[in-house]
């Protein structure tokens, strides 16, 4: 009995093993790459740690941003166009993803009520279209929201992505929000209503308050959604004032010339930092909240 | 707030105050530009032609007797079988590993969540990197294998570049595959498998006749909506490939946004998209259908 546990250990962690080199270890080797020197990883064969540990790409990004290129040519250095504005993408990314989370989980939690508490006539109508909505191509939607925010002389701006990123964001945040609150005893929601509160006042007394987690773990999914979206941010922004963080990497990467590649490498750290610290803080609800809005129907 | 004191008001007229936000959002980012989107694909629509006539279902018979679609139709469906394909099977038998009870599974659990967490593009980076031709791990790690001669340009030639496109979105994608494998694989009893054990099954023979046809309603469900996904791709192949080499990685999405925003021809582009609209339109019906079955029995 012993020896097959010993066995059974064996196999469990050599199949953990080839897990972490596989979907760990590219991780990991892109950042040792964005610390060494571009002289170093340009080596054959590859050298596996950064030794000596260098900062270069990301002091390029940093002072890039902060300062202009004839102070930094002054250490002999230059920054590309790409390095000089990523961090301004970085700041338009997150007043996005931000703005998207807020509104989407506010207009999307007194949306997903009703649907949750409520029988009213069309109910499955509105339940089945908030699905199909969220299998819609969004190349589908581009073309004409192109044409319309050019008309209007809305491109290039933050406040048409907001907007067009609630096309998807929040079809995602009423279904998980709807999954959320059916979790809540409607026992509680009936003695705040024998007490002679109203639905609005019910929403916003009891069924919020007790929503918190939910709320967390639908606002941090959607702020993610947000963060990585490209194909709008591709069409919509024009100039630095909208670029968002998924474009300019986008341009580091497609760039012909002129960028060395531990920056182009560097960048693509800093663009998955947000993500993957909110991802690792927040597992457990990120977890829950993915699972429910799948599983259950 | 004297609307919501009213007792007589029917929970159909809350249930519409109360996603009103909501909805008003949907209409314009969703619901106008769907329309207008057919709308253009019954036109010729060329941003550089001041006419814009009518022209009925002229953009579709077009698309669908030109040798064009069915090539990029094709390499769509190569590459979303392709990517399901290792999608499920890499995800089934990594859920199987983190269902098991061992030390240390927490933390892959955990882990798994950074391929998930980054955003498209910046896996479109990252595989670039790993892939690069002069010096790239991938090609040192196989070079000191022995299982290559010389470096080899994998993005640049055929079929290394679909192959390398699939692996790319696969790993991004497998995570949440996982999860969900995970979640319906925890409500398999366990009692089923010890009984099993008793009657002198071994685990392979358990997988297969216990878990396998427990696992089969999750894994249509994980099935269509990869499916549905993977022929939406973009970003990947926008950073990555470009569609290239030649015409190999084209998938429907890329010719979308080749049509439309590089040739200017939005009636056709928007027909193109219908057409993929349409297509998964259908694998939701067929996914619906699928889910009502499982759901009466």
């Amino acid at each position: 009995m012993k020896r097959s546990k010993i066995k059974y250990y064996i196999l469990v962690y050599s199949a953990s093993l080839i897990f972490l080199i596989v979907f760990v270890g590219p991780f990991l080797w892109l950042v040792s790459s964005s610390m060494q020197l571009e002289r170093q990883i340009m080596q054959v064969p590859p050298v596996w740690y950064p030794d000596p540990l260098s900062l270069d790409s990301y002091k390029e990004i940093f002072f890039g941003a902060f300062y202009d290129e004839s102070y930094v040519s002054l250490y002999g250095k230059s920054s590309s166009y790409q390095a000089r504005i990523y961090l301004g993408s970085f700041l338009n990314s997150l007043i996005i993803a931000l703005s998207v989370s807020l509104f989407s989980v506010i207009f999307g939690a007194y949306a997903a009520y009703p649907i949750a508490r409520m029988n009213f006539k069309g109910k499955y109508v509105l339940l089945f279209s908030i699905l199909v909505v969220r299998l819609v191509p969004a190349l589908a939607l581009a073309i004409p929201i192109v044409l319309f925010s050019k008309k209007m002389g809305m491109s290039d701006r933050l406040i048409t992505l907001i907007f067009i990123n609630m096309s998807f964001v929040l079809p995602y945040v009423i279904w998980l929000l709807q999954a959320y609150f059916k979790t809540i005893p409607s026992e509680l929601e009936d003695a705040g209503r024998i007490d002679g509160c109203n639905r609005f006042e019910v929403v916003n007394k009891i069924i919020l308050p007790l929503s918190i987690p939910g709320l967390v773990t639908t606002a941090i999914l959607a702020f993610l959604l947000s963060w990585g979206e490209f194909l709008f941010a591709l069409l919509i922004t024009e100039t630095e004032t909208s670029y968002t963080s998924t474009v300019v990497a986008a341009m580091f990467v497609t760039a012909v010339a002129d960028v060395s590649y531990v920056t182009i490498i560097a960048a693509g750290v800093l663009a998955v930092i947000p993500p993957v610290v909110f991802a690792l803080i927040f597992q457990k609800y990120i977890m829950s909240g993915l699972l429910s809005g799948a599983v259950k129907n | 707030m004297n609307l919501f004191k009213d007792k007589n008001i029917s929970s159909g007229k809350l249930a519409l105050i109360f996603s009103a936000p909501a909805i008003f959002v949907l209409c314009v980012t969703v619901l106008i530009p769907i329309i207008y989107a057919i709308y253009l694909s019954l036109h010729r629509y060329k941003l550089k032609r001041a006419k814009r006539p009518f022209i009925g279902f002229d953009n579709y018979e077009k698309i669908l007797t030109s040798e064009k679609f069915w090539d990029s139709l094709s390499t769509s469906l190569i590459f979303a079988t392709s990517a399901v394909a290792v999608i499920i099977t890499v995800s089934f038998f990594l859920a199987l590993l983190l269902d098991q009870d061992f030390p240390g599974r927490g933390w892959l659990r955990a882990l798994l969540l950074i391929p998930w967490a980054i955003p498209d593009v910046v896996n479109a980076l990252l595989w670039n990197w790993l892939l690069h031709p002069s010096f790239g791990i991938i090609n040192a790690l196989f070079y000191m294998g022995g299982f290559i001669d010389q470096y080899v340009a994998w993005l640049s030639s055929m079929p290394s570049a679909m192959i390398w496109v699939v692996i790319a979105y696969s790993w991004k994608n497998i995570p949440l595959a996982t999860l969900l494998i995970l979640a319906g694989l925890q409500t398999v009893s366990k009692s089923l498998h010890e009984s099993a054990m008793v009657e002198g099954a071994s685990a392979w023979q358990r997988t297969l006749k216990i878990t396998m046809p427990l696992l089969r309603p999750t894994l249509t469900v994980v099935l269509i909506f990869e499916t549905i996904f993977a022929l939406k791709v973009f970003d990947l192949i926008y950073v990555l490939t470009s569609g290239g080499p030649g015409k190999s990685t084209s998938v429907l999405g890329w010719s979308i946004y080749i049509n439309t925003f590089k040739k200017l021809d939005f009636g056709s582009g928007s027909a193109l998209a219908m057409i993929l609209g349409l297509i998964t339109l259908f694998l939701a019906m067929i996914f619906y259908t699928y889910l009502d079955r499982g759901e009466k029995q």
